[in-house]
């Protein structure tokens, strides 16, 4: 397994309310699967994701990924993990909007110290991948939403992650951009990065090969609906 | 992150928000030419005051006396003929000149007498009075003395003159009305010393002795200008004729040292030493000291007028960088989330607020400058009127700026920056990920 989690458990204080968002969930995620997590709005779908990635700490449980347990990591071990291992994909796309597509994607590479010229290089040469070489020098405002989520993706595969984490990256698209935007995610995974992705949308069960519903912060059966869509 | 990328990204982050981080810098320039503007006034201020100390005498001399004690009596050679000099005087010997040259510091020791008598002079048909000072050296070089003309050494038959010395020669027989004669050119020329002794019976005696100038002195703008330099033997010779009776320094004492020392620097303690000694020792150098204490204390107070307004850019900047670490928020988590360390993140927003300090530092140094040289031609054009009104040399700075004084200024501002953005900073880079991302 490349990602394991035990009995994970998140829980947000609001004052006197106390939100529990996920509840003492046990995931497995296989190196080189393509899961995707499923549910009703408020089910902990991204909370999830947010553990995963290093982006939060768990109020109780074991997050395993890629060897490392890293709920006991210290905050420099996290930027480490997030900047080796993990990489990014967020429903509004998250670009530096003074920065240029080029500038974006080589961005994460600043904090891995790498030479600018070879940022340079591997930046343009993930542009090209996503398909968004003739657009480098253009800044996220002039790209259409779609055209900004490749740019997005190809930030996220930058430092070579294992885990990609996708929280509704199809949300803001059209269904072309969408379709467009998941076949790139289900090319990188045959080529064997791990992708773990939040949708609300059913039709995309058939990139998946391990599919989690969650509800209420547990993880459920899948119901007969889904089920059916995936044969 | 490296630190280049760091710069870089740092100014990148400046220019995107032109218009603020000018208006910020702008606080920080007029803090930095407040404090160079009036900083530079103090020290213009001061290097006047030390201008038109020019002149008060060499600063590593000190001159020492000896201590007559409570008696009050100052008269040299005192009239009691030999009856011990009073029990309290502490009189230079000459083991206490030893004793002087071997205090830590000292250069020289100069033991020097004036001729107590009457005195006049004359040359050719002119007739002049000076102050004969006979001192214990054989080159005026050692006082940090310069030739104009001839030579600066001392020898039996020869004198050396100050600058000024030409002038107290006047024609006694000039009539009214008569255009005086132009000062005598003195070098070369071989002049009359006479003598005077006044005896009991109130009769004078009268002694002339013959010198040929070999040395006109560089004017020093102090005593040396009006003085006649012999050897002291020479002078002691007829100090012993005037008073009649033979002079024991070991019992009578020297009249004046000058002490010298090495450096200015130790001028002080050397004094010091030698008033412990039970002297009294004399140095323009307290005065100076004085003076540049003075000045020091005006330009801590003007440099502090200059800080608060400092102070007050410090303020603009942290308001500034809070507000951008506000409207950045998401920025600040989607940096983390590509894996920025909280130390890169801090750095970036301390590199941006001591970015605006050097910024404001610079254009305040540029206008600073600039606000000084303006000060220094109006304020030297109106100066110049006055001096000429009243006399004196004309001041040659109003407003002076130190080298080191616009660096200080530059690297202050950064510090002020930094400081300022210290909090700011600090705030950005603790911020959970994902509550940053998720910032609206
Ligand atoms: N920072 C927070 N503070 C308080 N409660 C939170 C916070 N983040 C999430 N929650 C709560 O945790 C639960 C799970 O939220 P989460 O964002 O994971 O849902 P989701 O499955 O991603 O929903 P959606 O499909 O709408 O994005 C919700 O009830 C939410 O209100
Ligand atoms: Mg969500």
């Amino acid at each position: 397994m490349l990602v394991q989690t035990t009995a994970l458990s998140k829980r947000f204080k609001m004052g006197e309310v106390v939100v529990t968002a996920l509840d003492a969930v046990d995931l497995g995620v296989a190196a080189n699967a393509f899961c995707l997590i499923l549910g009703p709005s408020g089910s902990g779908k991204s909370t999830l994701l947010h553990l995963l990635g290093g982006l939060d700490r768990a109020t109780s449980g074991g997050i395993r990924v890629a060897e490392e347990n890293i709920d006991t990591l210290d905050e420099n071990g996290l930027a480490r993990f997030r900047r080796t291992q993990v990489g990014f994909v967020f429903q509004s796309y998250n670009l530096i909007s003074s920065m240029t597509a080029l500038e974006n994607v080589a961005f994460p590479m600043q904090f891995a110290a790498i030479p600018a010229r070879q940022r340079k290089d591997r930046a343009l040469e993930l542009l090209t991948r996503v398909g968004m070489s003739d657009r480098a020098h253009h800044k996220p405002g002039e790209l259409s939403g779609g055209q900004q989520q490749r740019v997005a993706v190809a930030r996220a595969l930058v430092n070579q992650p294992r885990l990609i984490l996708a929280d509704e990256p199809t949300g803001n698209l059209d269904t072309a951009s969408g379709e467009s935007i998941m076949e790139l995610l289900g090319q990188l995974q045959r080529e064997g990065a791990t992708v773990v992705m939040v949708t609300h949308d059913t039709r995309l069960l058939k990139f998946a090969t391990q599919q989690v519903h969650l509800l209420d912060g547990k993880i459920v059966p899948p119901p007969e609906s889904a089920a059916l869509n995936q044969e | 992150m490296k630190f280049l990328d760091l710069v870089r990204l740092v100014f990148e982050n400046l220019g995107r928000r032109k218009a603020r981080v000018g208006l910020t810098a702008f606080g920080v320039v007029i803090g930095t030419s407040a404090v160079l503007v009036l900083v530079s006034l103090a020290i213009g201020l001061q290097r006047n005051a030390n201008e038109q100390l020019y002149g008060i005498g060499d600063l590593t001399q000190i001159q020492v006396y000896p201590n007559y004690g409570s008696e009050g009596d100052i008269r040299p050679y005192g009239g009691g003929g030999g009856g011990g000099g009073g029990s309290t005087a502490t009189l230079i010997t000459n083991q206490t000149l030893k004793d002087f040259a071997a205090i830590p510091g000292v250069a020289a020791v100069v033991p020097r007498d004036y001729f107590n008598g009457g005195l006049m002079m004359q040359m050719d048909r002119l007739e002049g009075y000076g102050s004969v000072i006979g001192i214990g050296l054989t080159n005026l070089t050692d006082l940090g003395l310069t030739a104009r003309v001839g030579t600066t050494e001392i020898t039996k038959t020869t004198v050396v003159v100050g600058s000024q010395v030409a002038l107290n020669f006047y024609d006694p027989r000039l009539r009214p009305g008569q255009e005086p004669p132009a000062p005598p050119d003195l070098m070369g020329q071989t002049i009359r010393i006479v003598l005077i002794r006044w005896n009991q019976d109130g009769t004078e005696t009268r002694k002339t002795i013959q010198a040929r100038v070999v040395g006109v002195l560089e004017e020093s703008r102090g005593e040396a200008d009006w003085s006649i330099y012999l050897p002291l033997e020479e002078v002691t010779k007829w100090n012993e004729w005037a008073l009649g009776r033979r002079i024991n320094r070991d019992k009578d004492g020297y009249n004046q040292v000058i002490v010298k020392a090495a450096d200015p620097r130790a001028t002080l303690d050397i004094t010091n030493i030698i008033v412990e000694m039970g002297y009294q020792a004399y140095t323009p150098q307290s005065f100076v000291e004085g003076i540049n204490s003075f000045y020091l204390i005006l330009q801590i107070i003007f440099g502090g007028v200059g800080a608060i307004a400092l102070f007050v850019a410090a303020i603009g900047i942290a308001n500034t960088m809070t507000m951008a670490i506000l409207e950045r928020t998401r920025e600040i988590g989607l940096m983390k989330a590509i894996g920025a360390t909280n130390r890169d993140v801090m750095s970036i927003f301390l590199g941006e607020a001591a970015g605006i300090g050097l910024v404001g530092g610079l254009g305040g140094v540029l206008f600073g400058w600039t606000a000084g040289q303006i000060i220094n031609v109006l304020a030297l054009a109106y100066l110049a009127g006055q001096s000429a009104s009243q006399g004196g040399p004309p001041p040659s700075v109003a407003v002076y700026t130190p080298a080191w004084l616009p660096i200080f200024v530059v690297v202050f501002a950064t510090l002020i920056g930094l400081l300022s953005g210290l909090y700011p900073a600090l705030r950005a880079a603790t911020l959970v990920p994902i509550q940053a991302l998720k910032y609206e």
